[in-house]
């Protein structure tokens, strides 16, 4: 940790300031609550590191999605998604949102969580322990210094690619793009 | 005039660095209290770097003018308090300016969250403005006793009456003091007075629309609220401080009982604060302000 490398934050303040003061919003779809408590209080202290729970996006800059992800909530996770601030960071925490763990032949729930919202770092386990969210956090640390932590930007570029997965999915969504859509984009 | 501006500057660096060194201690002792290791003392302040870094969201142009409403009442508040030795402006106003301007600071929040068109702002306003009717009347006693005791609107005089360890809450302006300690929860917005804040009823109430710069000028404007109304009590009722450090003393006592306060209650609902402030409060201050007219009637 280099919270106290003055030399570090006079080169680069935003970029630490951003390390170090992490606001958490938890978007606890299904399973994953039972984590999150034990993290923000005397068990395992998340705030030594900064990390704080806010009670609104427009507040918070990192996006914690715990448990499996239904097409009805997805629609909710996007509209979070879309209100926070930039730079914002997004985490998926356990194994649905990466391939859809136990619910892999659901037919109502998203298999692909980053085919949706760019997602910067997964903690998998079915469910992981309330300590995999510090090193989550310790590996988000180390991709935004090396300025790898860049969903918000991969958003803002690919934003067609992501609103054509969003819109086929719900049956088209009821709220304009909230980037100007590029055609020239190329589709993966 | 070159002291002058250079100690108008000071009062105001002064107040933001205190304030935001109370916010991280208020934080510090928070953990503490819980068991747990907490946040490092510097940490509200890489909040607020992190704000300032941030993209906010803006919601038109009253929006961004009522929070620098706010900041700019609590700027202009402190300059009428005397930090120790420190008084910037001292021969104009005096007490009813503090009571007047003090109003300025959730009005500025309720025009500018207005704006913002979430349910919760207005609720969080609503609750915010009715919290401070509630304290208004009690304060308004406290201060005219005050007023009366020492026979001058002038907060400056009232600090120096105060001298050679005079406090007027060992004077007959006990239940005054006693008064203002027990609405001092309202006035600082902390336990069980948080109706407003409240985060888990509606999502932090006023501020749920704030984002990036504008809720830095937020915190910094909380961080200038508490240290005003700390100082305050300090002025009124334990002698002001014969140089800055001296009373910088004092308010970290004051605050500390504060947040010990803070730890162990639960919430107010707001008929319930309201019930509270317009009861006990009031009936000791009005007990208090008969005590200093009956002494003032018959010793003069």
């Amino acid at each position: 940790m280099d919270r106290k490398n003055i030399k570090k934050w006079l080169k680069e303040h935003g970029k630490m300031s951003h390390k170090y003061s992490l606001w958490v919003i938890y978007f606890c779809t299904g399973c994953g609550i039972i984590e999150i408590p034990p993290v923000i209080t005397s068990r395992w202290d998340a705030e030594r590191f900064g990390v704080i729970p806010v009670a609104t996006p427009r507040q918070a800059n990192l996006f914690l999605i715990t448990g499996y992800v239904s097409v009805k909530t997805l629609k909710a996770i996007i509209r979070t998604y879309e209100q926070m601030p930039d730079p914002k960071f997004t985490v998926g925490f356990g194994s649905c949102p990466i391939n859809g763990g136990m619910y892999w032949d659901s037919y109502n729930t998203i298999k692909h969580l980053d085919k949706y919202i760019p997602v910067d770092g997964w903690i998998a386990g079915c469910m992981p322990r309330p300590e995999a969210i510090f090193i989550a956090v310790t590996h988000l640390w180390t991709l935004i210094d090396k300025d790898m932590a860049t969903g918000y930007i991969k958003y803002r570029e690919k934003y067609k690619y992501y609103r054509a997965n969003q819109e086929k999915v719900l049956n088209g969504l009821d709220w304009p793009p909230l980037y100007p859509i590029n055609d020239n984009e190329e589709t993966e | 005039m070159v002291i002058k501006v250079l100690e108008i500057i000071a009062a105001v660096i002064i107040a933001l660095v205190i304030g935001i060194f109370f916010l991280g201690l208020f934080r510090k002792i928070m953990a503490r209290i819980q068991w747990r290791y907490g946040p490092p003392i510097i940490q509200p302040l890489l909040d607020i770097f992190k704000l300032f870094h941030q993209k906010g969201f803006s919601h038109g142009i009253i929006f961004n003018l009522g929070i620098i409403l706010s900041l700019a009442a609590s700027i202009v508040l402190i300059l009428f308090i005397p930090i120790g030795g420190l008084s910037s402006l001292e021969t104009s106003g005096g007490l009813f300016v503090i009571l007047y301007i003090m109003l300025f600071k959730p009005l500025g929040i309720a025009l500018s969250g207005g704006e913002g068109a979430n349910p919760n702002i207005s609720i969080g306003i609503s609750r915010r403005l009715i919290l401070s009717l509630g304290y208004e009347v009690p304060l308004l006693l406290i201060l005219i006793s005050v007023m009366t005791y020492y026979k001058t609107i002038s907060i400056v005089e009232i600090v120096n009456a105060q001298s050679n360890f005079q406090w007027s809450l060992f004077s007959p302006l006990f239940l005054s003091g006693l008064t203002y300690l027990m609405i001092l929860p309202a006035i600082l917005e902390i336990r069980p007075f948080d109706i407003a804040s409240a985060p888990q009823e509606i999502s932090s109430g006023p501020a749920v629309e704030y984002s990036g710069r504008y809720l830095a000028l937020y915190h910094i404007e909380h961080a200038f609220s508490l240290f005003i109304s700390i100082a305050i009590f300090v002025d009124l009722f334990l002698g002001g401080g014969a140089n800055p450090f001296y009373f910088l003393l004092k308010m970290l006592v004051v605050f500390v009982l504060g947040v010990f306060i803070h730890a162990v209650f639960p919430r107010f609902r707001t008929e319930q604060a309201i019930r509270y402030l317009w009861r006990w409060p009031v009936i000791l201050a009005v007990a208090g302000l008969i005590i200093i007219l009956v002494i003032k009637a018959r010793y003069g």
